[in-house]
């Protein structure tokens, strides 16, 4: 029976094991945009994304009586729908299809991923993007989780099942990638030369060069 | 990480000394030391450090990014308007016989197959099925959700090897649909024929089956699809699964390849029809 308040994430769920029909509706009611967000930017294709959702919560709907309380409901289906998207990323690696004809994306690569930001931002918004989604996986969700959606380390940690200290270091060689791939590494200024001005863009072009990822030391846990 | 950019610096390190991954360990003193007293990583860490402040600017800036409607009303529509609850029935008996302890797990399992969608209390029924587990203690399963022995039509594990066309794919099954009989003994594969026929192997009843029908949902786009039969059978002379549906959108016969629910394949369509 619900409260005259709204229920709690964890009454909800309870009502949805206990056969509330309406209860696990509500439930993703009330944190969809935040899942989407998160598979969307993990996974960089709206398509799979949106497919990951639906599988995810599909999972989450089956085994919900399996959810024993240990972490937040909301941090559980986040943990289900990151993992459902690193699932298909790997699959896809696996499996790697051919670029059909008609131009729809098969690949890793998103392919007009994500809506228009603003017109004066939309440049920027687009390389941020894409230099996002070369991220290996791992960086990415942890940076989706943390820079993008604002979760707190401890969080991720807990979403993604990796100690803090992995987080903080994929977070952190992740930005490093990113702003290597932007451009957003200045060298030192040259002996009597104009230095540039911090965050711009280098003309050196070894501050652009991609960086190696089989070369990643391993993730400190 | 190459470090050949700062003169051989080690930039993951330097990037983990940044984000403070390396807080409290001895790497944490040793890059603080090389900072100091290393012009290439002084110069490495300034250049680094504003970049990655950039970044992150950058990233903050993403903003807020709303499911897109079609969606959402998916979702809702999935998890709030359930079909009726999908009930194996054995023989016309809807009294449980199993005891109540254990009809009270089996109704907390079915209760989320069941409001989730037919296709997936089917999925669940046709796993005990074929995989020839005891069912005789999980033989009937009433729906929580509904409290009472509403029961539907038990979908049809089918494996016909007819060669259906795009002209008989709308027609019935050439096999007589005939309920199994979940008292029998297990020889689910053999009784099945799932497993047999081999170009279909990986959509035996479990995951692989689950996720062609996931994909048959979605590429249907008529909301949550209610699964009378699967035919483990041929279309136009090729491996097919034959999966007949009832969703918003009417009745479906749908022939599916073996890559049905693989990544890239989505329900890996060779054939629909509506069914009239």
């Amino acid at each position: 029976m619900r409260s005259a308040d709204a229920p709690s994430d964890a009454e909800l769920l309870r009502a949805h094991v206990d056969g509330d029909r309406e209860a696990f509706a509500e439930l993703v009611r009330r944190h969809r945009d935040r899942l989407w967000a998160v598979a969307l930017r993990t996974i960089g294709d709206r398509e799979e994304a949106a497919d990951a959702v639906q599988d995810a919560l599909l999972s989450a709907h089956r085994n919900a009586a399996r959810f024993r309380g240990d972490s937040a409901v909301t941090t559980w289906l986040h943990r289900i729908v990151v993992n459902a998207c690193l699932d298909r990323i790997r699959r896809r690696q696996a499996h790697p299809t051919v670029p059909l004809p008609d131009g729809s994306r098969t690949d890793d690569r998103p392919a007009g991923v994500e809506p228009a930001a603003p017109a004066s931002d939309h440049d920027t918004a687009l390389v941020v993007r894409e230099a996002l989604a070369k991220l290996p996986p791992d960086q990415r969700a942890a940076i989706v989780l943390v820079d993008v959606q604002g979760y707190a380390v401890a969080e991720a940690a807990e979403i993604l099942g990796v100690a803090e200290g992995t987080i903080k270091s994929r977070c952190a060689r992740g930005r490093a990638r990113m702003a290597l791939t932007l451009g957003y590494l200045r060298e030192s200024p040259p002996p009597g030369g104009n230095p540039e001005a911090p965050g711009s863009v280098s003309s050196e072009p070894a501050s652009a060069t991609p960086l190696p990822g089989a070369q990643d030391r391993r993730d400190r846990g | 990480m190459s470090g050949a950019e700062f003169g051989g610096v080690d930039i993951d390190l330097l990037a983990d000394y940044i984000g403070g991954a390396l807080a409290g360990t001895p790497d944490e003193t040793a890059v603080a030391t090389r900072i100091a007293e290393d012009p290439d990583w002084r110069t490495a860490y300034e250049s680094l450090t504003g970049g990655i402040d950039l970044v992150s600017a950058e990233l903050g800036r993403l903003g807020p990014e709303p499911m897109p409607d079609e969606l959402a009303a998916s979702l809702d529509a999935m998890f709030r308007n359930p079909p009726p609850a999908m009930t194996v029935i054995d023989g016309g008996d809807t009294t449980p016989r199993v005891p109540a302890r254990r009809a009270r797990r089996r109704l907390r399992w079915a209760a989320p197959i069941a409001v989730a969608a037919g296709l997936v209390a089917f999925v669940g029924f046709g796993v005990d099925y074929l995989a020839g587990r005891d069912s005789r203690s999980q033989d009937t399963a009433t729906s929580a959700a509904a409290g009472s022995a509403e029961s539907a039509a038990s979908p049809q594990i089918l494996s016909t090897g007819t060669n259906y066309t795009q002209a008989t794919l709308g027609g019935a099954a050439a096999q007589t649909l005939t309920a199994p009989d979940l008292n029998a003994p297990a020889a689910p594969k053999d009784r099945s024929g799932a497993s047999a026929s081999v170009p279909l192997g990986r959509l035996d009843p479990g995951q692989g089956l689950q996720a062609c029908l996931d994909a048959i949902q979605r590429a249907n786009a008529g909301g949550m699809i209610s699964v009378q039969s699967v035919d483990y059978a041929k279309f136009d002379g090729s491996p097919a699964l034959i999966v007949r549906f009832t969703a918003a959108n009417g009745a479906w016969a749908w022939a599916s390849g073996p890559e049905c629910g693989t990544p890239g394949s989505g329900p890996a369509t060779l054939g629909k029809v509506p069914v009239r």
